[in-house]
């Protein structure tokens, strides 16, 4: 893992899309997922805001790893999350209200996720700032494909509309089922069907054709 | 554990938490008026959407959640088209802040939410025109939440009742019963600060 050759890295960003996929391998935050995910708007603005938090806290931990003494990591830990999301919040509200109106409620959700804390522990506090900004990257693009499929997939079959983020100031709304939709698939319990269904259809696609690459690992 | 792995655990974790500190601070205190400014432009916004071509003037501040909201009169010249009051509802996981425009005779025409932090999805519904559109024309007695379709009434979102309640039975309907107290019951606009 010392290695930073651009194959190893290239392993590295893939890994948190494919082999540890926040949601559908590691089984990770899956609670504000299942919250956030019932359009597919939402969905994508979740997965960004954590890409964008996941990659900063992976940065900041590498860089203070050297500094933190093993028994208070986690209470570390947590003022990093805690303060990249504050500040993250409070310039956004300074400098792009508007953005900030549409994605201040994801970000202030962000604290509570498992996946980002457990990156810090496993990866960023153990490797360099190269590497543990890629795999901040990689685990954030995962989480991002993730939520992108479940809410596409929950919107769909919960509502029979696909609400769509163009820029960031408005959102087309277009129905094309005149069927009466399943409402049951934006409800929370919808969230835990589509992330079983997702999941073993994503295991599956796995074992099935990347057979290859996982024998590697 | 020796004395001194202890003293420099607590230092560690100290010098930490105060390098943090600050650094939360700073931004702070240099993005703080910049979004206050920005808080008082949305409200501007907001109530020129709320009455179209009315001209405001601040009638005074109320309290309710222990937060402190204003309210205002509508003229356009110096006829007085109605009111607009800003109001908070106790929600999920946020107090929602509302403004609710009224007519001269109490009834509701149009209300809009300018901050909350209700569940993406299910709680932030409230936003949603086909949400607010079924204020127009609501008086103070039927701002009641049910759960069935409704037009008399408010109709809850699927998933979202405390967040519905929320909006309609506290923050709109305490709004509305407030300056229907103040203003007519009272007769008296020189009572500007009373709390509810």
């Amino acid at each position: 893992m010392s290695s930073t050759s651009t194959t190893n890295l290239k392993d590295l960003f893939l890994n948190g899309i494919i082999k540890e996929n926040t949601i559908f391998k590691l089984a990770l935050s899956l609670c504000p997922s299942i919250a956030v995910t019932n359009n597919l708007k939402n969905g994508i603005f979740m997965g960004l805001a954590v890409l964008f938090v996941q990659t900063m806290v992976n940065i900041t931990i590498s860089l203070m790893r050297k500094v933190i003494q093993p028994k208070v990591r986690l209470p570390i830990f947590m003022l990093v999350i805690s303060g990249w999301v504050t500040i993250t919040q409070m310039l956004m509200a300074a400098f792009v209200p508007d953005v900030y109106a549409k994605v201040g409620l994801y970000i202030a959700l962000i604290v509570a996720f498992a996946s980002i804390l457990a990156r810090a522990e496993m990866f960023a506090s153990k490797n360099s700032i190269v590497p543990s900004m890629v795999d901040g990257l990689g685990m954030g693009v995962g989480f991002l494909f993730a939520l992108t499929v479940i809410s596409f997939f929950r919107e769909l079959v919960g509502k029979g509309t696909l609400t769509v983020p163009t820029g960031l100031s408005t959102q087309h709304v277009f129905t094309f089922i005149n069927t009466k939709p399943v409402l049951i698939m934006v409800l929370p319990a919808g969230g835990f069907l589509a992330v079983g269904i997702l999941m073993a259809l994503f295991n599956w696609i796995d074992i099935r054709y990347m057979k290859k690459g996982a024998v590697s690992h | 554990m020796t004395g001194k792995d202890i003293f420099k655990i607590t230092l560690n974790l100290v010098i930490v938490y105060l390098v943090g500190g600050f650094i939360l601070a700073f931004v702070y205190a240099n993005a703080s008026p910049k979004i206050f400014r920005n808080n008082e432009k949305a409200e501007q916004d907001a109530l020129k959407i709320l009455i179209p071509g009315a001209d405001f003037t601040k009638l005074g501040d109320w309290t309710i959640h222990d937060k402190h909201a204003k309210y205002f009169e509508a003229k356009k010249g110096d006829e007085i088209v109605g009111y607009v009051i800003q109001s908070f509802g106790k929600g999920y996981s946020s107090y929602i802040n509302t403004f609710i425009a009224v007519d001269k005779d109490f009834i509701v025409q149009k209300i809009n939410i300018l901050g909350h932090g209700e569940t993406p999805g299910l709680g932030d519904e409230i936003e949603t025109d086909v949400f607010k559109d079924q204020f127009k024309g609501k008086d103070i007695d039927h701002l009641k939440v049910l759960k069935t379709e409704t037009t008399e009434y408010i109709q809850a979102i699927s998933g979202a009742t405390i967040s519905t309640r929320a909006v309609s039975e506290d923050a709109v309907k305490n709004g509305v019963a407030f300056l229907i107290k103040t203003l007519k019951e009272g007769g008296n606009k020189d009572v500007q600060h009373q709390h509810n």
